[in-house]
């Protein structure tokens, strides 16, 4: 990371003397000062601080801790996901501004369907926050007369409780979910035995026959762990790598996986899951343009999909005009980086309004 | 021997030069009522090209802006073809009539029928030739006919009361809504029957400004006074402005989709720039960015918003303010254009007996206007309001299409040049 100039942390004090602090995780100037404003909201708004110094000694309590890395969205409590205030805790990853833009586009697409069917099930695995089933609900519903069950699973215990109380939030907020089932569940996606193993966690499969869930699901969405160890070190930033949990980002190891194959870990086993549950529209989240082309020729491999796309950081706006083709010819959408996988297959393609 | 009489060389060019073409004249000032210019017919024919490609494009998908245009374009394009036909008919009726083996009855037949499709022609070109000559910007809406006395005392105040009242006449006469929204006369007070300082008429009916386009500049008056003692003939002077009337643009920013709104922004237009994380994203990074940049394209107004930490709600934040900018501007342009018309229209020079664009003649009971040309001898018609006064606009209105016609021409073929 390259030195900051001390020309900037003298502006810098010069506007604010917390302001050379939140240099640090942030590099600059312009975004510093969006923080400290933020923080500043913060306390006003929620924290229990009752006079001027206590503000104060608040404020520069919380800059320090922001100084050291710790994500803004663990400090505030909070992330904005879509329209959405998702309620954040260390040890759950904090939702991603580019994982909402991809679910916002997928509701965009199945909103402008007029075949959808009264009722669509939605199954998203490694739910964390429980960020997409709520953003996906209320999006949805917002605009279309239709009953909705969503199901968030995730193998860790701290996400279940934290989605669960997210969804206690948008119930107490008198938001709209009537008519729709959310419910979250903890279980394992991969099935196979590995080090470190919880018995006492269930398969996914298993504990959808004995939670009484359905065994077929209409869309299957997932932001499953994606990076590789070596990524892990060399391309996440400081802060992620010390405050967010290993365990949404990279895969568990196996024996006699390579790097790469160890960050594409969990595709084959969703593909199958998609397979098994019946699910009619796909949609992964991945790192990148390399991985989105790995992951769709995983896809054809499967052989049950009838179309594949590629999706990048932005699928909406200028997306439609300028899908250009890549290798393997699926249609890449949108600007930015490659981001997510989107696979439809018989009644799916008439919901997304694509071609048969 | 034989040998063929010696011709002189003219009487041997009158052989070959057909009679009946040496009495035609090559060159006339009198307009044709069957022919169109050439460049007029070129670009009637683009534009029903242009029509064609545009509802094809319509038909994959809706389009305010295009839409708008095929409606604007549709009126050539049918003038066009109902143009052609009659074209295509005279030029068959004439082939048949000159054919020698058409016989003789057929032939009358062609002769009847040719006349008659002669003047569908005429009035095929004439729709044509309207259809195609830009209608104002400002010809649908209601327009304000301000009068104010000119050059001649009193006399053209008196004046100026006898004009608003042909006005009025004549509105009440077509069953056109009017308003005084202002009346003053010369001692600043309302009655009427004293001389007029500045009157304001509002006529409210759609079109009333391509209407009354005609009337604006100075209206002459030639007549002995009821102020003169000796009898003598006095020349005065009123002005006469008509402005179209623009309400404030009654679409506010609740009606953003209507594209009529000067809210409405098409998408298309707007570059979203969204500021986000160099390198992978994602997973990789928890970036607490949030801007949103929007830039208009056709004006280049860029906004710029990085208020609240939900990206979506800066984006809906931005396109608010971008909307309510670009809305601004369209205002600011409009009120430009206006004041710029006010100018133009009369001059504070142009107030004179001179500039006069019709001269009202009392002692020979004739009205003149100056830019048609045409005369009328009906002044009492005319000062009620009535169909004589109507026969005048009606002329001027004609002068100054051909008048617009010809600017296109020059503008085709300087644009070609």
């Amino acid at each position: 990371m390259p030195r900051l100039p001390t020309s900037l942390i003298r502006a810098a004090r010069l506007i604010d003397p917390l302001l050379p602090l939140l240099l640090r995780p942030c590099r600059d100037l312009r975004s510093a000062q969006n923080e400290l404003r933020w923080l500043c909201e913060h306390i006003q708004n929620h924290a229990g601080a009752r006079n001027i110094t206590e503000r104060t000694a608040l404020l520069k309590k919380l800059v320090q801790e922001r100084s050291t890395g710790k994500p803004l969205q663990y400090i505030l409590g909070t992330e904005f996901f879509g329209d959405f205030e998702i309620e954040c805790r260390p040890g759950v990853l904090i939702p991603r501004q580019e994982t909402a833009a991809s679910i916002t586009q997928l509701v965009h697409l199945l909103r402008k369907s007029k075949s959808l069917p009264p009722e669509l099930r939605i199954l998203d695995l490694c739910t964390g926050t429980g960020c997409i089933p709520l953003l996906f609900q209320d999006e949805l519903s917002k605009h279309q007369d239709i009953r909705l069950e969503l199901l968030g699973v995730d193998i860790s215990k701290k996400a279940i409780q934290l989605a669960r109380s997210n969804l206690a939030k948008l119930r107490s907020q008198g938001k709209p979910t009537a008519g729709n089932k959310i419910s979250f569940m903890r279980a394992d996606v991969l099935d196979d035995a590995r080090e470190g193993y919880d018995h006492e966690i269930p398969k996914l499969m298993s504990a959808l026959e004995s939670q009484h869930k359905s065994s077929t699901w209409d869309i299957l969405i997932s932001n499953p762990p994606y990076v590789s160890p070596s990524e892990y070190w060399k391309t996440t930033t400081r802060s992620v790598r010390c405050f967010e949990p290993q365990l949404a980002l990279v895969p568990p190891p196996s024996h006699g996986l390579k790097d790469l194959d160890q960050g594409d870990r969990f595709y084959p086993r969703l593909l199958h899951i998609a397979r098994d549950v019946a699910a009619k529209i796909v949609l992964f989240e991945v790192a990148d343009l390399d991985q989105a082309l790995r992951v769709t020729g995983m896809a054809r491999q499967a052989g049950i999909f009838s179309g594949i796309e590629i999706w990048r950081d932005d699928p909406g706006g200028s997306a439609e005009l300028e899908s250009t083709y890549a290798s393997g010819d699926f249609p890449i959408v949108g600007s930015g980086n490659g981001r997510s996988v989107l696979c439809w297959r018989g009644e799916g393609a008439v919901w997304l309004g694509k071609h048969v | 021997m034989t040998t063929a009489p010696w011709i002189c060389r003219t009487c041997l060019s009158r052989f070959v030069r057909p009679l009946a073409r040496s009495n035609a004249r090559f060159q006339s000032t009198r307009s044709s009522k069957e022919t169109i210019p050439a460049g007029l017919l070129a670009r009637a024919r683009n534009i029903a090209i242009e029509h064609k490609q545009l509802t094809e494009k319509l038909a994959n998908g809706f389009d305010a802006r295009a839409a708008k245009k095929i409606g604007e374009y549709s009126p050539i394009v049918e003038a066009l073809k109902a143009w052609e036909k009659a074209n295509e008919s005279v030029g068959e009726l004439t082939s048949l009539i000159h054919d020698p083996e058409t016989d003789a009855e057929l032939r009358e037949l062609a002769a009847e029928d040719l006349s008659a499709t002669r003047a569908t022609l005429a009035d095929a070109s004439q729709s044509l030739t309207t259809s195609l000559v830009p209608v104002h910007p400002f010809a649908h809406l209601p327009c304000l006919i301000e009068i104010r006395p000119g050059a001649g005392g009193s006399e053209a105040a008196i004046f100026a009361g006898d004009l608003l009242r042909m006005y009025q006449a004549f509105c009440n006469r077509k069953g056109l809504r009017t308003m005084l929204l202002k009346y003053e006369n010369i001692n600043g007070g309302q009655e009427a029957g004293i001389p007029l300082s500045e009157a304001i008429l509002e006529v409210g009916t759609e079109n009333a400004y391509g209407m009354f386009r005609c009337e604006a500049g100075v209206h002459r008056v030639q007549r002995v006074p009821v102020t003169e003692s000796k009898g003598r003939t006095h020349t005065s002077a009123a002005s006469v402005l008509v402005l179209p009337s623009i309400e404030e643009n009654t679409l506010g920013e609740e009606d953003v989709d209507d594209p009529e709104s000067d809210y409405y922004i098409d998408p298309k237009e707007v570059k979203t720039e969204v500021m986000r994380a160099r390198g992978a994203g994602g997973q990789h990074v928890n970036t607490t960015e949030s801007a949103v940049r929007l830039t208009h394209i056709p004006t280049n107004i860029v906004v710029s918003i990085q208020d609240s930490r939900s990206q979506p709600k800066n984006k809906e934040k931005a396109w608010r303010l971008l909307r309510s900018r670009v809305a601004q501007l369209r205002r600011e342009k409009r009120e430009e254009e206006l004041a710029a018309m006010k100018r133009s229209v009369v001059g504070v020079a142009k107030m004179g007996r001179g500039d006069k664009v019709r001269t009202y003649n009392w002692g020979q009971q004739r009205v003149t206007d100056h830019r048609s040309g045409t005369t009328v001898h009906d002044l009492n018609d005319v000062m009620d309001g009535g169909q004589t006064l109507e026969k005048v606009m009606e002329s001027v209105r004609n002068w100054l299409m051909e008048r617009d016609v010809e600017a296109l021409l020059a503008e085709e073929s300087s644009s070609k040049t």
